[in-house]
């Protein structure tokens, strides 16, 4: 066997086009209806029952508020991971350590340009993941791409291991900050947000949306959907598998690049920084449905409201309990995520 | 065919399972230098930190005390009643996992160590006093909270900091006192926790005090200390309730999101007030927190800074290390000196013998305590004790019990500027 | 059902384990009951008894080491049955890991009752969770990667939920009581008792029996024929339910086995050393370091990754003289370990069983 991905055998090259037109759209109109319906009945239910349990209106919109930005926060950090997952079939463990690099990157950026503005690191710290993202790929990742998913995921783990035991040998151990100027909170209908954060859930918009850009508007991008769509095909129409996995590992690691300057401003900036979002951001990239980008966004809300609102109404349990009930229930409801797979 | 393979890989396992027989007797040959010098004179104290993973900050410093407080005694003539013998510390790295932490303590045992001093987590501390106790070799805890470690009726292990519970019940007291001078007195406090051992234990020692001194607790709002990410809705229960203080018992990361959310939502409140709080008394913290975390008191074990000695401790810290001295350091600087001090009354290398020592102790500690440390017949240390900071002017200030204050509390205190 | 539906499954299936094809091929033809020597039997016997002399020449701490070992192999023996042979990708093992240690605790502790029942209890619970959640996935066609996800969630709401209820003590877990002699049936010895070993290795053996039965029996080899190949499977009359179901029951009550062992020794559990990510991780980094879907992978990977961590730590504790500017550095250790984790799986994808193996089975 030389097929560097198992597939159907027998799709055509005209098929693999068009499967891979339909790949990473987000919304399959006919079967997300009843979806979307269903959702916002549950959403609805879940806001008056935490309202009552509040017993303050404000609570309650800051709940919401803060859900979407912390959603935000979270597609943010998933979004990497998903492209990978939908591309390389990786569940890439080190993408939290990615995160956790790139704040570091950011400081000693801001650190050695005498106090810059932080997010003009994006245009170091971006290139830097990016090719670092491909020289794992390239070296560690791509000689066995052909072993099951357990394999690679282990390499993920070993890699996790390294960089954040690297950043504490090189930053030492003590917690670190990142200052953003500017920085103030405003008012969104009696709820107080941080500017930060509002940055932060733009940033994940445009991330989503310059994703979705490479991947439907370029040749590269309809390369890599071609491969995740059906590699072997794929390969029969001379596309380079093997440096798409490559492109897409990079992209991947640089978009968690971008997650972790954006967040940085109001992280604590430690080794494990990036490693605590590893759990959330798995839930995330399932009920946005692996591989589907725009979906990573939509799973980031769900994920961020359940969290708040479960907090009102389960005032006693950690509110990731709410979460995996709620993970739970859409995996076996919707096997797919919310919004399907990608391809 | 397969037959040979079979019986090559037979061959290949046993081969595996002797070179782990050896190269584990490596392991111990490494340590064995320790205990055939320990022979010669030298005596081995075990320090078991997290130097890895999330509590390294703490983990590395608390290493980094207790080499100072063993060059303290060596450079003052080592242990005296045994001609001088010299101590020396073997660390191990728990990595903050409680089986590592296990292991690590066999082997530290093994290797000749006298007595065991950490380990910062409680979980990795209930394993180590397990194995303390079932090997004889007296456990010193440094810092480890939970309250359960020493309610199991073990002998061999004992506790310098003061666990949850009292931590919670003389942070309310602090808090009390501190309102009360001010003659704004708690009428309703809202209390903010991790939701782990330690924020649960403290909590419910501060909640029967409260209400034993009619003060009312509400919201009581609990969180996910691993995972949160922000604490803005928390905040906004606490606004919404017209309580006049915030409780905080948490860590440092969460403390640092509790800050930015007070400083988004602006309660109207007297005093935020950590109880035990990882994050409000850490010269980190007036970086990392915005304004600077001004007006922010915590309660909590901390060296003591009407103590000359420890203000000169602190001071070679910093100049050796080049960072600021944490608690934790002085705690395991504590340990190292009490065990010491053990031995040398003693006069003995002996674990059994030192740890009845170590029992009779009145060391008189770095760390703020009501006295000598006396342990009961738990291994609680019913001296310890705690003091109130808070931050004024960019500098960590002690403010509480006003006979060792540097300066007086600023209560109401400016938060929601 | 369209194949946008099933597109995971097919990527799971097809990548399971080559090395598993040399062992037991599709069809029964070249399995191991083709030989009229059970080799298998003779090997495993031949380990134990070399293993139990273990506690006669090694120290107190190797000792220590080795029951770590012995943890890590069952776990990675009890994976391997279901992901490994079974073909269903577990990434929450520690949901059985830690029935089966709270189960063990609770009776003992509150009830004082035996461990050893509290291990059989603990077994049974463990089976019957994983066909409940298994029989759910494969009802809703969680497939693959999905189908990890799920005992993943699955693990962490058993660890959430444990973290608060009040009857498994909460957040603080349960320590095992200290008794003043030792006992077999309370299943407690002195420290640095070689009985602890000697038990757990038992456990080894057992865990590795039912491996070997399982792969010789007939259950065994139409589970494998359904990870292979589900539609030729259905096609002759296999009920896959049934055999995919049968080998998450197996696995999980052998897992199980394994949180006895462990509360027992380390004498203490909570939530996260029973439930946390970490367990499962161990399971599958064992298991697959060894050779995923071979008899022998999780006993080789145990051997290997349950020591190496400490190997690391010793050598860099008193490191040659070119490493010697790292000696002192907190977190070098484990960057070695990394280092090796990767290497090792990069350098023998298969396992290093199961590479070695299909190197000489090739000659």
């Amino acid at each position: 066997m030389t097929t560097t991905k198992p597939a159907p055998p027998s799709a055509p090259p005209s098929a693999v086009v068009h499967r891979a037109t339909r790949s990473f759209s987000a919304l399959a109109p006919q079967r997300t209806r009843h979806t979307l319906l269903t959702t916002a009945a549950v959403l609805a239910a879940a806001i008056i029952w935490a309202g009552v349990s509040a017993g303050s209106g404000t609570v309650l919109i800051q709940a919401l508020v803060t859900g979407i930005l912390t959603g935000g926060i979270y597609s943010l950090i998933a979004m990497g991971l998903t492209l990978i997952y939908g591309v390389l079939h990786i569940i890439n463990f080190a993408n939290g350590a990615m995160v956790g690099l790139a704040m570091y990157l950011t400081l000693t950026f801001v650190d050695g340009t005498g106090g810059m503005h932080p997010y003009i690191a994006l245009i170091v710290v971006v290139p830097a993941m990016l090719a670092l993202g491909a020289v794992l790929q390239a070296i560690l990742l791509n000689p066995v791409m052909r072993a099951p998913l357990q394999v690679q995921l282990l390499i993920t783990i070993g890699i996790a291991l390294a960089v954040e035991n690297i950043l504490l040998l090189v930053y030492g151990p003590n917690p670190r900050s990142v200052a953003l100027p500017g920085n103030r909170a405003v008012k969104i209908f009696g709820a107080a947000v941080e500017l930060s954060r509002i940055y932060a859930l733009v940033g994940a918009m445009i991330l989503v949306a310059v994703l979705w850009l490479v991947l439907q508007k370029t040749r590269t991008g309809t390369a890599v959907r071609a491969v995740s769509a059906n590699p072997e095909g794929a390969r029969l129409v001379g596309i380079n598998i093997k440096r798409i996995y490559v492109l897409t590992f990079a992209i991947g690691t640089a978009a968690a690049g971008a997650a972790g300057v954006l967040i940085a401003p109001f992280s604590t900036i430690e080794p494990t920084a990036g490693s605590i979002f590893n759990l959330t951001a798995f839930v995330v990239v399932v009920l946005g449905g692996m591989g589907n980008v725009p979906g990573a966004l939509v799973g980031g809300f769900v994920v961020g409201l359940t969290e708040q609102l479960g907090a009102l109404i389960m005032p006693g349990q950690s509110s990731l309990l709410a979460v995996f009930i709620v993970f739970l229930v859409v995996l076996f409801a919707r096997p797919t995520g919310v919004f399907g797979r990608a391809s | 065919m397969r037959r040979h393979f079979t019986l090559a890989a037979a061959a290949g396992l046993a081969v595996a399972l002797a070179l782990t027989g050896c190269s584990g007797s490596a392991v111990s040959q490494s340590g064995g230098g320790a205990s055939s010098s320990a022979a010669g004179g030298e005596i081995v104290i075990g320090a078991l930190h997290p130097a890895t993973g999330a509590y390294a900050a703490d983990g590395q410093q608390m290493n980094n005390g207790a080499q100072m407080a063993v060059n303290a005694v060596n450079a003052a003539g080592g242990i005296k009643s045994l001609g001088g013998a010299k101590l020396k510390l073997a660390t191990a790295d728990t990595k903050g996992e409680p089986e590592t932490g296990s292991s690590e303590a066999t082997r530290l045992i093994q290797s000749g160590a006298v007595a065991l001093i950490g380990t910062y987590q409680s979980a990795v501390s209930t394993n180590v006093a397990a194995v303390a106790e079932r090997n004889k070799v007296p456990f010193v805890m440094d810092v480890s909270n939970a309250d359960d470690i020493l309610t199991k009726g073990y002998t061999y292990s004992f506790r310098l900091q003061p666990n949850a519970s009292t931590m919670g019940s003389l942070g309310f007291d602090a808090l009390q006192n501190i309102a009360g001078d001010a003659h704004k007195p708690v009428k309703q406090v809202a209390f903010l926790y991790e939701n782990g051992a330690f924020g649960s234990s403290t909590l419910a020692s501060f909640k029967s005090k409260a209400k034993a001194a009619g003060v009312k607790l509400d919201p009581v709002i609990g969180y996910d200390a691993a995972s949160v990410s922000d604490m803005t809705t928390q905040i906004q229960q606490v606004s919404a309730s017209g309580a006049d203080v915030l409780a905080v018992a948490g860590y440092y990361r969460d403390g640092v999101l509790v800050a930015q959310a007070v400083n988004t939502v602006k309660p109207k409140l007297n005093a935020v007030f950590g109880v035990a709080n990882g994050a409000f008394d850490q010269p980190q913290f007036v970086k990392d927190a915005p304004n600077g975390g001004d007006g922010y008191f915590n309660a909590n074990y901390a060296i003591d800074r009407s103590n000359p000695d420890a203000l000169a401790l602190a001071k070679d810290y910093q100049a050796k290390y080049g960072e600021t001295m944490r608690t934790s350091a002085a705690e395991s600087y504590d340990a190292v000196k009490l065990v010491a001090d053990a031995i040398d009354r003693a006069q003995s290398k002996d674990p059994a013998k030192v740890r009845d020592a170590i029992a009779s102790t009145s060391y008189k500690p770095m760390a703020a305590n009501k006295g000598p440390v006396h342990f009961n017949d738990k291994g609680e240390n019913t001296n310890a004790g705690l003091i109130a900071t808070q931050i004024l002017d960019a500098k960590i200030q002690q403010v509480y019990p006003a006979a060792g204050a540097e300066t007086k509390p600023v209560y109401p205190a400016p938060i929601s500027k | 059902m369209n194949n946008r539906t099933f597109a995971p499954r097919t990527v799971l299936q097809e990548r399971t384990d080559p090395v598993v094809d040399a062992v037991a091929p599709k069809g029964a033809g070249r399995t191991t009951v083709g030989n009229r020597v059970p080799w298998d039997y003779i090997v495993l016997v031949a380990i134990i008894v070399f293993g139990a002399t273990l506690p006669f020449v090694a120290t107190v701490s190797t000792m220590a080491i080795a029951m770590r070992v012995l943890v890590f192999a069952i776990m990675g023996i009890g994976w391997n049955i279901m992901s490994g042979f079974g073909g269903m990708f577990s990434f929450g093992h520690a949901a059985y890991f830690g029935i089966g240690a709270y189960s063990t605790a609770l009776l003992l502790v509150r009830f004082e009752i035996s461990p050893w029942i509290g291990m059989l209890a603990g077994m049974a619970i463990a089976a019957l969770a994983g066909m409940g959640l298994s029989y759910l996935a494969l009802r809703y066609k969680l497939q693959g990667a999905y189908y990890a996800m799920a005992t993943f969630a699955f693990a962490e709401v058993l660890r959430l939920f444990a973290f608060g209820n009040g009857p498994l003590h909460r957040q603080t877990g349960f320590t095992i009581p200290v008794r003043v002699e030792e006992s077999f049936w309370m299943f407690q010895f002195k420290a640095n008792s070689p009985w602890y070993y000697w038990i757990g290795l038992i456990m080894v053996a057992a865990a590795m029996l039912v491996s070997i039965v399982f792969v010789r029996s007939k259950t065994g080899r139409y589970t494998m024929a359904v990870r292979d190949d589900d539609v030729a499977a259905a096609a002759l009359g296999l009920n896959a339910l049934r055999y995919r179901l049968t080998a998450v029951a197996v696995s999980a009550a052998v897992t199980a086995m394994a949180g006895t062992l462990y509360v027992q020794y380390y004498m203490f559990i909570d939530p996260s050393l029973a439930f946390g990510p970490s367990v499962s991780n161990d399971a599958i980094i064992t298991a697959v370091v060894g050779g995923t879907g071979t008899i022998w992978g999780p006993l080789v990977g145990a051997v290997v990754m349950g020591p190496l961590s400490d190997l690391t730590t010793a050598f860099l504790r008193n490191p040659p003289q070119w490493l010697a500017p790292l000696a002192g550095h907190d977190g070098v250790d484990i960057i070695l370990y990394a280092i090796v984790l990767i290497a090792v799986v990069i350098l023998l994808p298969k396992g290093i069983y199961g590479t070695i193996r299909g190197k000489v089975t090739k000659r």
